[in-house]
């Protein structure tokens, strides 16, 4: 090839065929995975070098959109950049507009270790701080987004279980750098508590990734939450969310359905309490006039027992087992069975032959009369004659 | 008093047990039955009293039961900027 059939360009006419190339060549949008390394903020815009430690390209959000990211990029921080490339054809040089800037996963969580670290230092996460939820109660506030399906599905569910409670419902929004609206809005119904008649605030926020919750894990806004003045439940992500503002709260729902489930009660369960209810009240007039029944007849039953005629009846009665039981006990009932009962002349009871000599008199009791006789012959039993 | 006015002051009685009632919020009332069951339970109401001590349970009682069968939730938005209502559905 010869020199004059090569492409001949002034430096500008270079720069400016190398950025229509890439300009045609390149996507227009892209993302691009990296960690953020020294950010700086020159005249309002915000100038970063974007590696992934092998290889690294400068990056740069502008001031206009700066202002509305929700999360500003830190040292160090894992993010996903949406952006598209930069070419200054003047000096050649090459970086990325960001368009977008989201933390990664991992920033997330080491934002929510870190801000969990602090306030469990401070015992503003400590479980002893929880309060008892209302069991019925009569208002409540609900802060999420507005149109939702989050809204719609914690609608029905209170209109299923208690519509007895009026449900305030305080729009948020959830995309963006929304913390600080969050927080004005926590602090501006926080001072009309008691004028609306609020009970308990519902945090909710439906499905997204971690990444979409990572405003919960606003150390301020969970600070706010954690002095609530009245008891927090929150219901955010899926229930393997776990954002700063769960441990803060009163009571941590799984998703916001089961935020307004812990905190309404069910009509279904409180008809059954009204039916035993029912029957309590049946059973306590029925019960009582059984009561006051027996209790007539005792009464009656005692002044029966006081009157003269039953007195006299019953020591008759008393009498006739005394008689009884004397009768048990005379000797007669032995006579009757065949034995005799022996004694001298001076009536001492005989019970063996020490007491008797030959030519003594002795009667002889039977159970129908007394015979008289006297000891011609002693004979000793056996057992006797050899003692 | 004859069996018809005896009657009439009856019913008025609880007419106004069920006007009172009705002033009454689902909490309420239902302490109110509470109330009037722990009573009757530890045997403190006169005998005579009994029979109206019931009704007015059943009056209290019936009051939860028709908050709980009709009422339709009240949902109000608020403005999040100036807290004041936006509709009230």
């Amino acid at each position: 090839m010869s020199v004059d059939r090569l492409p001949t360009y002034s430096v500008a006419e270079l720069n400016t065929a190398i950025g229509s190339l890439l300009e045609r060549g390149f996507a227009p949008r892209f993302l691009l995975e990296a960690t953020v390394s020294r950010p700086q903020l020159k005249k309002g815009h915000l100038w970063l070098t974007l590696t992934d430690g092998a290889a690294s390209i400068s990056g740069v959000v502008w001031a206009s959109k700066l202002a509305q990211l929700s999360y500003k990029p830190k040292d160090g921080d894992g993010v996903t950049v949406v952006g598209k490339l930069n070419f200054w054809a003047a000096r050649a040089s090459l970086s990325i507009q960001a368009l977008d800037i989201r933390p990664s996963l991992s920033t997330v969580l080491r934002d929510f270790e870190r801000v969990r670290e602090v306030l469990e230092q401070e015992g503003v996460i400590d479980p002893s701080r929880l309060r008892r939820l209302p069991r019925q109660p009569s208002t409540i506030a609900v802060l999420t987004s507005v149109p939702s399906s989050a809204l719609a599905d914690m609608l029905r569910t209170a209109a299923e279980r208690w519509p007895l409670t009026q449900l305030i419902v305080v729009p948020i929004p959830v995309q963006g750098s929304v913390a600080p609206t969050i927080i004005t809005t926590l602090e501006s119904l926080a001072e009309r508590t008691a004028e609306l008649g609020l009970q308990a605030l519902v945090l909710a926020r439906g499905g997204g990734s971690r990444e979409d919750l990572a405003v919960f894990d606003n150390e301020a806004l969970c600070r706010i939450l954690a002095n609530y003045p009245i008891p927090v439940v929150t219901g955010l992500g899926h229930e393997d969310d776990l954002t700063v503002a769960d441990l803060v709260a009163d009571h941590r729902a799984a998703t916001p359905t089961a935020a307004i489930v812990a905190l309404l009660p069910d009509r279904y369960a409180e008809r059954q309490g009204l039916m035993q209810r029912q029957s309590r009240l049946r059973d306590a007039l029925l019960g009582r006039i059984l009561r006051e029944r027996q209790r007539l007849q005792d009464r009656a039953l005692a002044l029966h027992q006081q009157s003269p005629l039953e007195k006299i009846r019953h020591q008759r009665q008393e009498l006739a087992q005394k008689h009884q039981l004397l009768k048990a006990l005379s000797p007669d009932r032995w006579l009757q069975r065949g034995l005799a009962l022996i004694s001298n002349d001076a009536g001492d009871a005989i019970s063996d032959l020490e007491s008797v000599k030959i030519g003594d008199q002795l009667n002889i009791r039977m159970s129908d009369g007394t015979l008289e006789a006297r000891v011609d012959q002693i004979q000793r039993s056996a057992q006797n004659t050899t003692s | 008093m004859s069996k018809r006015q005896s009657n009439k002051e009856h019913r008025d009685r609880i007419e106004a047990w069920r006007k009172d009632a009705a002033g009454l919020s689902y909490e309420e009332a239902m302490q109110a039955l509470d109330l009037l069951l722990a009573e009757l339970q530890n045997n403190s109401v006169p005998l005579a009293e009994l029979q109206q001590r019931v009704l007015h349970g059943e009056v209290y009682l019936s009051r939860c039961q028709t908050l709980l069968d009709s009422i339709e939730q009240s949902i109000v938005e608020l403005d999040p900027s100036t807290l004041e209502a936006t509709n009230n559905a």
